[in-house]
C-alpha cells in the first residue's frame, strides 16, 4: 500500500476508531457498573512495559531490528538527563524542552 | 477566604480556562515538534488538524510521523496504536464513577478528548473538589484539544517554512515517553517489570524483526506484572515490592 493523502486520511480514521474504542468503552460500560480486580491489576502494568519498549526500540534498536548501541551515546545521557528533569520537576514540557536541549548540545559535542 | 469567593464569582469557562492553563501551555512546545514531525511524514496542513483532534494523543501522533519516515505498513501503525491507546481503558475506567449518570452522547464526547494529561487534572479535581462537575471536566478537556491543535498546525506552519533535522526532533517522542515511564514507576514492582521489559523488548525485536515483537513483550511483561504482584499478595502481602514509593513532588490524596 502506498503512502499518500488518502491513505494518510484513511490512517487517521482508523486511528481514531483504535484511539476511541479504549477510551469510550470502559467509561460508558463502567458508569454503573463494578470494574473486574484482575482487569484493573492486569492493565496497571502496560503502560510501563509498552513505554519502556518504545523508549529501547527508539534507542537501541536500529531500522533493521538488530541490536546496536553505537552512536548512541549522546541518546542515552540525554535519555538520563530526561528522566533526572521528570523525576524532580514531574513536568511532562519541562522533560521534552530539557531532553531536545540536551540531545541537540550532545550531538553537537559527542 | 477572599480567595475562594472571588472564585466562586468567575464565569464557569473562565474558572476551567485557569484550571487547564498550566497543561495548555506545555502543549505548546510539544504540539509544535509533533507538528513538524507530522509535516515531514507527508501530512498537509488540514490532515494535522483532524488527527490532533480525533487523535488527540501525543504518543499516538509522535508515532504516526516516525512509523510514517520508515515507511512502515497500514496495520503495523494501527496496531503500534492500539496497544498505546489501550492505556486510556485503565484511565477510562478509572473515571467512569465520576460520570455516573450522564447520557451516552455526554459520555461519548468525554471519551473522545481524554487524554493522559487532562485525565490527571481531571481526576485530581473530581477526588479533591466537591464542586468539580463533569461539564468542567469535559471543559478542560476541550482547551487542551484547541492549545493542542493549534500548537501542531503552528508546528506544520514551521515545518514547511524550515529544514530541521528530524532525528533530534524525533527525540521529543522519546523524551516523552521516558517522562510518561518515570510517572508510572511509583514501586519496586514498576521498577522490576521495567527492567524485565527492557530485556524482553530487545529478544522479541530482534527475533521477530518487526514492532509485533514489541507488542508481544508488552503483553509478556504486563502479565508478569500481574501474576507476580499476585503471587507478592498472597504469599508475602508485607513485601517491600509492593509498596508505593514517596514522590518528590507529593502525592495528592486519593479517596
Amino acid at each position: 500500500m502506498k503512502w499518500n493523502a488518502t491513505t494518510h486520511l484513511l490512517l487517521v480514521l482508523c486511528g481514531f476508531l483504535v484511539a476511541l474504542l479504549p477510551r469510550f468503552i470502559p467509561l460508558s460500560f463502567f458508569r454503573n457498573r463494578r470494574i473486574p480486580t484482575w482487569f484493573n491489576e492486569w492493565m496497571k502494568y502496560v503502560p510501563i512495559a509498552l513505554f519502556t519498549s518504545l523508549v529501547v526500540k527508539d534507542i537501541v534498536i536500529t531500522k533493521n531490528y538488530t541490536f546496536s548501541v553505537s552512536g548512541k551515546l549522546p541518546d542515552l545521557i540525554a535519555s538520563a538527563i530526561v528522566l533526572g528533569i521528570a523525576y524532580w520537576t514531574r513536568s511532562m514540557a519541562l522533560s521534552v524542552i530539557g531532553g531536545l536541549i540536551a540531545i541537540f548540545a550532545l550531538s553537537f559535542f559527542v | 477566604m477572599s480567595k475562594r469567593m472571588l472564585n466562586d464569582n468567575y464565569p464557569m469557562w473562565l474558572k476551567d480556562l485557569r484550571v487547564s492553563m498550566p497543561l495548555n501551555l506545555s502543549y505548546i512546545p510539544i504540539g509544535t515538534a509533533c507538528g513538524i514531525l507530522l509535516h515531514a511524514a507527508g501530512f498537509n496542513h488540514l490532515l494535522t488538524i483532524l488527527v490532533s483532534i480525533l487523535v488527540f494523543s501525543g504518543g499516538a501522533q509522535f508515532l504516526i510521523a516516525s512509523m510514517l519516515l520508515i515507511s512502515s505498513p497500514f496495520y503495523s501503525v494501527i496496531l503500534m496504536l492500539f496497544f498505546l491507546e489501550l492505556r486510556y481503558a485503565l484511565l477510562g475506567s478509572s473515571l467512569s464513577k465520576y460520570l455516573q449518570g450522564q447520557s451516552d452522547r455526554f459520555t461519548f464526547f468525554f471519551a473522545v478528548s481524554l487524554n493522559d494529561e487532562n485525565y490527571a487534572i481531571n481526576y485530581l479535581k473530581f477526588s479533591t473538589d466537591k464542586k468539580w462537575t463533569p461539564k468542567d471536566a469535559l471543559n478542560v478537556e476541550h482547551y487542551s484539544v484547541l492549545f493542542w491543535t493549534i500548537s501542531n498546525l503552528i508546528g506544520s506552519f514551521i515545518g514547511s517554512a524550515l529544514k530541521i533535522d528530524l532525528s533530534l526532533v524525533n527525540f521529543a517522542l522519546t523524551a516523552l515517553f521516558l517522562y510518561m515511564i518515570m510517572m508510572q514507576l511509583k514501586s519496586m514492582m514498576k521498577l522490576l517489570i521495567c527492567v524485565i521489559s527492557i530485556g524482553l523488548s530487545i529478544v522479541f525485536m530482534v527475533l521477530m524483526k518487526s514492532t509485533l515483537g514489541l507488542i508481544i513483550s508488552t503483553v509478556i511483561s504486563s502479565l508478569i506484572g500481574f501474576a507476580l504482584e499476585n503471587y507478592l499478595r498472597n504469599r508475602h502481602p508485607k513485601s517491600n515490592a509492593l509498596k508505593t514509593f514517596k514522590n518528590p513532588a507529593g502525592t495528592p490524596k486519593e479517596n
